[in-house]
């Protein structure tokens, strides 16, 4: 009895089983495609766009610190205004913008801190490119070793910085502070901390570029440095007219990436300085959520922050298209 | 003495005299020097941490340069795991990693799939769609995720569940930002696979998912394999999720993040075993570095300079 009971519910299970796969076979192109992103664009739906129309949503309600509920009342763009012109920083663990105190406002400190680490970034991995381009013994284990900083855990990366730079242990703090360079606690001083904040940046981050730029060399035609040194170029020369402007799009591009990354700066500065020292947008996101519950301000914080971005990839992409169509 | 300088002062300039012979010499002593000097600045952070770990914590004060452990301490690296449960925080990291990398890998794998060997209306604008969430900052989900999994949005009545504290919390979010990178590294890999090949899985009666997970997706391995090692390691390094979706305690599935932080935090004296704490969060990304190598360098060169 019961092995037939099975066998009829087998070749039940089987039978559905075979219909639905009959049906999906039958399926057209267009069809099957989207039966397959069904799963992805749910996740992406509840997880990205959702929050994101969310946050947007929230950004045009006033604060609510009295009541239960998260929201005030609609204000339209008044959030937007009052962060803007600056009537909401008092209101802020720090301002938002105030150019009087460019270290210890919001959207200056992250500016500040994107336009030096991405500079550096770039100069940084465009040497360390070069190293890795030429042909050498150990090779491979001075990639790995150029490679192990961009690895590291944020975390990480931060508590190394925080070592390096606290004053009771540091090697660093005393002769910095004797050459006038740094004061005497760095980590709480926001122009200090602002600089160690962007080597650790430099530091682990180059790797990425470098690693981008590379690729970009060694797509450049080898013959093309035999024709430079025929017509007598010295290796400058041929660096200025031949490397630079075929790497060019490359460098753009991990330019364009790190530039994304360095203005979301949270962990690193929670890790070593702590948000009150240097205030990045995203701080301010997270302070003015957590601790303060003002939803419709952080919301708005957090809109510039993905504004500015967007406004960053799309100037990167109208010089990208034209060095692509100068060459 | 003089005749010693003399000597040195002559090998130099004999050195500099066949230097300005053949300035290819010249251009290979200045490689050695910066490759020397990104070997320094790269690698001297671990070493300082090396020191601190290995220095009785009682003998940390100022170290001179260049710094040396001042005693050997080996010990610090087994107080890291009971002053906090610290490989309780690696375990859930690991957790989290494998966890994000096996929904991405399958998800990615599905879209992958699709944008890679089919085509359908409104496949360009959907493919820019989904890569422009990897441009979000992690700034601008937060607030209404974080509200949604402390249970505080209610759809028609009911309200969320709790995810805060549990894994869930984490994996959701890791998985859709790092998604989009997969899918571009999938697409890519599994473009290149000859239509005869699936065809000929599908004349031998596999169903077109039996042919994607079967022959498409062995036959992209390494692809597969760049996509996971990306994968785990970004959920591995993740500061922003990971910091504000649990309380911090171990057993609140709390990752690296707040093992690392308790030490700051509670510990603030301990600076031997902050030291050590790091160098044993580091250890896994380095070894997965050195072994995955080609794969890296691969994954993150495709997905920036083919978009």
């Amino acid at each position: 009895m019961a092995t037939t009971d099975e066998g009829i519910r087998d070749s039940e299970r089987s039978g559905a089983y075979v219909s639905a796969v009959r049906w999906m076979e039958n399926l057209s192109d267009p069809q099957f495609a989207y039966l397959l992103l069904t799963p992805v664009l749910l996740l992406l739906g509840l997880i990205a766009f959702w929050p994101l129309l969310s946050t947007f949503r929230m950004s045009l309600f006033a604060d609510n610190l009295v009541g239960s509920a998260a929201l005030g009342e609609f204000v339209g763009l008044e959030n937007y205004v009052a962060l803007l012109t600056g009537e909401r920083d008092a209101l802020l663990v720090r301002p938002f913008l105030d150019p009087s105190t460019p270290f210890r406002s919001a959207l200056t400190v992250t500016l500040i801190f994107t336009l030096f680490s991405v500079f550096f970034e770039t100069v940084v991995g465009f040497a360390q490119a070069l190293v890795l381009d030429q042909d050498f013994r150990g090779r491979r284990w001075v990639r790995v070793a150029i490679i192990i900083p961009w690895a590291v855990p944020i975390v990480i990366q931060g508590m190394i910085f925080f070592l390096l730079f606290q004053p009771n242990i540091g090697f660093l703090v005393d002769p910095l502070q004797n050459w006038g360079i740094f004061s005497a606690t760095p980590l709480s001083n926001p122009v200090d901390s602002m600089i160690i904040l962007i080597v650790a940046d430099v530091w682990k981050t180059s790797a990425f570029m470098a690693l981008i730029i590379l690729a970009g060399l060694q797509s450049v035609d080898r013959s093309l440095y035999d024709v430079g040194r025929v017509a007598g170029a010295s290796k400058y020369q041929q660096f200025k007219m031949i490397t630079l402007p075929l790497v060019l799009p490359s460098v753009l591009v991990a330019m364009l990436f790190r530039t994304i990354g360095a203005m979301r700066i949270y962990g690193l500065i929670e890790t070593v300085v702590g948000c009150n020292t240097v205030p990045s947008l995203s701080c301010l996101v997270v302070t003015t959520f957590r601790g303060s519950r003002m939803y419709g301000t952080s919301a708005a914080v957090a809109f510039i922050t993905a504004g500015l971005i967007g406004l960053v990839v799309s100037v990167y992409i109208v010089k990208y298209a034209d060095t692509e169509t100068g060459a | 003495m003089a005749t010693e300088s003399d000597s040195s002062q002559g090998a130099f300039s004999r050195w500099v005299d066949s230097a300005i012979e053949s300035p290819e010499k010249v251009y290979r002593a200045m490689f050695y020097v910066v490759m020397l000097f990104f070997l320094f600045t790269t690698l001297f952070p671990f070493y300082w941490l090396l020191v601190l770990a290995l220095t009785p914590n009682e003998a940390i004060t100022s170290f001179g340069f260049p710094p040396v452990p001042n005693g050997f301490n080996p010990e610090a690296f087994v107080n890291v795991f009971t002053t906090v449960p610290f490989h309780v925080y690696m375990f859930n990291s690991f957790v989290l990693g494998i966890a994000t990398t096996a929904v991405v890998l399958v998800l990615a794998s599905l879209a992958g799939y699709v944008f890679g060997r089919l085509d359908f209306p409104g496949k360009g604008p959907l493919m820019l769609l989904i890569l422009a969430v990897s441009y979000f900052p992690p700034a601008a989900f937060i607030i209404p995720l974080f509200r949604l999994f402390t249970g505080n949005i209610s759809l028609l009545g009911v309200s969320s569940p709790n995810l805060f504290n549990t894994p869930f919390s984490m994996v959701l979010p890791f998985s859709a930002l790092f998604m989009p990178l997969s899918i571009f590294i999938l697409s890519t890999f599994y473009g290149q696979i000859p239509d005869g090949l699936e065809d000929a899985a599908r004349i031998e009666g596999t169903t077109r998912l039996g042919a994607l997970f079967r022959v498409i997706m062995p036959l992209s391995a390494p692809g597969v394999a760049t996509a996971g090692v990306l994968t785990f390691i970004s959920v591995y390094n993740e500061f922003f999720f990971s910091f504000l979706m649990t309380s911090g305690e171990a057993n609140n599935w709390a990752p690296i993040v707040w093992g690392i932080l308790s030490y700051q935090g509670q510990y603030t004296q301990l600076y031997n075993l902050m030291a050590a704490a790091s160098i044993v969060g580091v250890l896994p990304v380095a070894i997965l570095v050195v072994v995955a190598q080609e794969k890296i360098v691969s994954g993150l060169t495709a997905g920036a300079l083919k978009e």
